[in-house]
């Protein structure tokens, strides 16, 4: 019965229709490719790129230092250094994150219990150098500061799941 | 439980036979999630900034134990901060939870009860009883004790989170306890020490010095580059430079002056190791002058012992005493730990007795004392003999019959000898006031024979962390075959050129004045040492050392405990641990027997092997009488403690440490009588003058001291202009 199957296949070219079906469907389907710099794919609020360091509306930094990111990274791509400052609070005087060690894997963000230290939906980012994309707190401040607004309202849309 | 109504608290239900427990039951969950509930009622979710975080006991219990969200949305207890002291931190007091360990810390171990817990319910909050500051010598422990963040340690305050430490096991170098301690590192830098729980020596506590002493390792004064001094001007050189320096020197004065030129003053802070390659270097070139005793003033008992003065008993069996007799000891003070054996001890009926020059509150009930002058503290001692030998019928040793004869007993004496002979477990214990007294021998030699007299166990609470070691590295000048000069023969006898290990020689020796004055007049002074210090003024060559977090070695407590430990951390800039100076400098003097790999086989060189050290030791006077009091002393006479925080170089630099109220400006203090017959008021500004110096002090009515004394603190740089630590001394108005 199987070989009977088998010579009808073979003779009316099934597996060949069946094939170019396939290729005519993508033929005629929607392209996803996109012309990347000019278009770009959507992204979900929960992309995680660069890392960002927030503040509060009142201009203060959220991190307290208590370092559980630095503890939580897989990749050991935290470095924190901390005081207690003037009015009694502990401060980070450093917060590097190495980029090139980062594998974006986002714990530090799960981490974080004052949402200080977050993953912006940035990806293009680049260095020139050896050492460019070893991220100082003063820049990550910077990129926080940037993009307030964005970060602010990703972790609202993602508040109602957490 | 089986057929219990309700779960029963593990802690306080007694184990009864045929119980059935079950603690995962249903209920037990059920019971346990409830309890963590009503502790998490009030304690503020502040883990990420807690200090505690990490290491606390709450936390462990509500992971473990806890519901996994609060169910409390109601406002929680504020609780306000105080500020209870330089070393502990009571900033955050909403997260006490009352479990009141401080408080009864500091009943049953501290002997004060300095927090205590006011109000009632929701409002009741720990806080600073008697005074406004926790001022215990063992303070720290309560931020053991606190199972969350209310008590935390001030100097380690916000500076590292307690998963980023690495725990390295060293021994304390500071009294003569032999604590052992968890050097916790990050980064190469010793962020703060704990205790590692010994039931035989510390058990699970650290005095406040041992704790926060560590702050002193990274002090800017650190030394950490060999200096020259050329021209009167200081410079840093290399090691070589240095090394060479030394050596020519010290051969060019041995060679043209003689060997016996050369004398060398170590502490007893230093280790085994370099306590021994120092007195084998010295004795390489010819001399015999080595002493660790700086503090000394009595060396008549030298080579009269049967072997290292020490403690006589073990650390652990203090507590099973049940009779004291302390002579001439700043126990608390000195001893932190060993005084709260001694405490421990009178919990459970000990009596204590007292014989010392000073009245300070040991915290314990004191069942007879006797609060006297220096110079009448033989005299005493004789009386309790007397009174003793009455009571035990014995004849006296002729060696002691001349001093004992002449005396009766007080009724005091006659008390504590009564309290003696009760006794069944009695010890006879010398502190270190009867160490540096200037009769020193002839108290030993009175204590001895009343210990043997009651069978007692007899001892030396011990100075410093390497006191019977330093006895055991052979550091002392009749240890061999020829007898050189000791501590106090060396700066009255000038000689040419000093080596300096650890040795701060105005604050560290018995004649501070005598010190600078020989150091001034030397040809070469060599100081090894940690730390840039007041050698400045007198030294040529500073050669930077590592202090013991940085080195290996080897300290022997006073109970016979040689306990080695290696370095937790690189040492500080160009500074090198003192055993590997002193093996180069033997090696370039061609000294033979340098070749050492390690410390451990130096230590293995002294001890021959092993660790035990017992026959080495021994507290028995041979061939020493006892004179009737030669010791006169007209006028006012000196008494002098070492504050505790004033012990070595390391808590010196310590900040937190010297913050505290035992760190304040000495004063004088004087009984009132002698202060109206001076003609003075409490709290004036008068001149202390002793020999050719004198210094300006407050002086203040102290009616605890006995009269005819003025008791001023040495080992501060305000006193060193001062001469020995005993002796006559004018009081002026300034």
């Amino acid at each position: 019965m199987e070989k009977i199957t088998n010579f009808f296949k073979t003779f009316l070219l099934l597996e060949l229709v069946k094939g170019m079906a396939l290729t005519g469907r993508h033929f005629f389907a929607r392209k996803i490719t996109v012309q990347f710099p000019e278009e770009k794919t959507p992204q979900g609020f929960r992309f995680r790129g660069l890392h960002a360091l927030r503040r509060y509306a009142n201009d203060e930094e959220r991190c307290i230092g208590c370092k559980l990111c630095e503890a939580v990274c897989p990749a050991m791509a935290i470095h924190i250094e901390t005081e207690e400052r003037a009015d009694g609070t502990r401060r980070t005087t450093r917060y590097d994150i190495d980029l090139v060690k980062c594998i974006f894997c986002g714990l530090c963000e799960e981490a974080c219990p004052v949402d200080a230290i977050v993953e912006t939906r940035i990806l293009e980012y680049h260095g020139e150098k050896r050492g460019d994309l070893y991220y100082t707190k003063p820049m990550l401040l910077a990129v926080g500061e940037k993009y307030e607004e964005q970060i602010a309202k990703d972790r609202a849309s993602d508040a109602k799941y957490r | 439980m089986k057929k219990a109504p309700k779960p029963l608290p593990a802690c306080a239900t007694p184990v009864a036979e045929g119980m059935k427990i079950f603690t995962a039951s249903e209920q037990a969950v059920k019971a346990q999630k409830g309890v963590m509930e009503f502790l998490l009622i009030n304690h503020p979710l502040d883990c990420p900034i807690c200090d505690q975080g990490g290491e606390c006991e709450l936390q462990d219990l509500a992971v473990g134990y806890g519901g996994s969200a609060s169910r409390y949305h109601e406002e929680k207890r504020v609780v306000l901060h105080k500020d209870i002291g330089p070393l502990v931190a009571a900033e955050e007091m909403s997260r006490c939870i009352n479990c009141t360990r401080c408080v009864r810390f500091g009943i049953e171990i501290g002997g004060a009860m300095e927090l205590g817990q006011a109000f009632r319910g929701e409002h009741a909050e720990i806080m600073a009883f008697v005074s406004d500051t926790v001022d215990s010598e063992l303070s720290g422990n309560m931020i053991d004790l606190c199972p969350v963040g209310a008590l935390t340690s001030k100097p380690f305050r916000y500076s590292a989170r307690t998963w980023e430490l690495s725990r390295r096991k060293s021994i304390s170098p500071h009294d003569s306890l032999g604590s052992n301690l968890a050097v916790q590192v990050k980064n190469n830098r010793v962020m703060r020490v704990l205790p590692i729980e010994n039931e035989d020596v510390n058990e699970c506590w650290l005095s406040d010095k041992d704790r926060f002493s560590y702050e002193g390792l990274n002090s800017a004064e650190r030394l950490t580059k060999p200096m020259i001094k050329q021209g009167g001007k200081w410079l840093e050189v290399e090691w070589q430079v240095a090394l060479e320096y030394v050596s020519n020197g010290l051969r060019q004065i041995a060679h043209e002056a003689g060997a016996e030129y050369i004398g060398a003053l170590a502490t007893p802070h230093s280790t085994l190791e370099e306590l021994y390659l120092l007195q084998k270097l010295v004795r390489g070139l010819g001399s015999h002058n080595v002493d660790f005793r700086l503090r000394q003033s009595d060396f008549s008992a030298d080579s009269k012992q049967t072997g290292a003065p020490w403690l006589g008993m073990a650390v652990a069996d203090v507590n099973l005493v049940d009779r004291f007799l302390l002579v001439g000891s700043f126990l608390r003070k000195d001893h932190p730990l060993l005084a709260s054996r001694v405490r421990q001890a009178t919990k459970k009926g000990a009596q204590v007795n007292l014989i010392h020059a000073t009245d300070d509150d040991l915290l314990m009930p004191i069942a007879n004392k006797e609060i006297v002058p220096p110079t009448e503290m033989a005299t005493v001692l004789a009386q309790v003999l007397k009174a003793l030998s009455t009571i035990k019928q014995a004849t006296l040793d002729t060696s002691v019959q001349q001093i004992v004869q002449p005396v009766t007993p007080t009724a005091s004496a006659q008390a504590m000898a009564d309290s003696l002979a009760s006794g069944e477990r009695v010890a006879v214990l010398l502190g270190n006031f009867a160490q540096q007294h200037p009769q020193a021998s002839q108290l030993q030699l009175l204590a001895q024979h009343i210990a043997t007299l009651c069978g007692a166990k007899f001892g030396f609470f011990g100075e410093a962390a390497n006191s019977v070691g330093g006895y055991l590295a052979q550091a002392v000048p009749f240890a061999g075959a020829e007898h050189g000069m000791n501590a106090s023969a060396m700066l009255a006898a000038q000689r040419k050129a000093y080596i300096l290990l650890n040795t701060e020689v105005e604050l560290d020796m018995q004649n501070p004045q005598q010190a600078l004055a020989a150091m001034g007049a030397a040809d070469m002074v060599v100081a090894l040492s940690a730390y840039k210090h007041h050698a400045m003024e007198y030294a040529d060559v500073l050669l930077p050392i590592a202090p013991f977090t940085e080195t290996s070695g080897t300290f022997v407590s006073s109970e016979g405990r040689a306990q080695s430990f290696k370095g937790t951390v690189q040492p500080l800039g160009d500074a090198r641990p003192a055993w590997k100076v002193l093996r180069v400098l033997g090696n370039m003097l061609n000294i033979p027997g340098f070749d050492y790999n390690n410390s451990e086989a130096v230590r293995d060189e002294v001890l021959g092997g092993g660790t035990d050290v017992s026959a080495k030791l021994g507290n028995v006077l041979h061939s020493v009488s006892a004179q009737t009091a030669t010791w006169n002393v007209t006028g006012l006479q000196r008494v002098s403690d070492v504050p505790i925080y004033a012990t070595d170089a390391i808590v010196r630099r310590a900040a937190s440490l010297q913050k505290t109220r035992d760190a304040t400006t000495p004063c004088a203090l004087i009984h009132s009588i002698e202060l109206e017959k001076l003609n003075l008021q409490s709290g004036e500004m008068v001149k202390l003058t002793q020999g050719q110096g004198s210094v300006r002090l407050s002086i203040i009515a102290d009616d605890s001291l006995p009269r005819g004394v003025v008791r001023v603190a040495a080992g501060h740089t305000i006193t060193a202009e001062l001469g020995a630590m005993f002796g006559t001394i004018r009081v002026e108005r300034a």
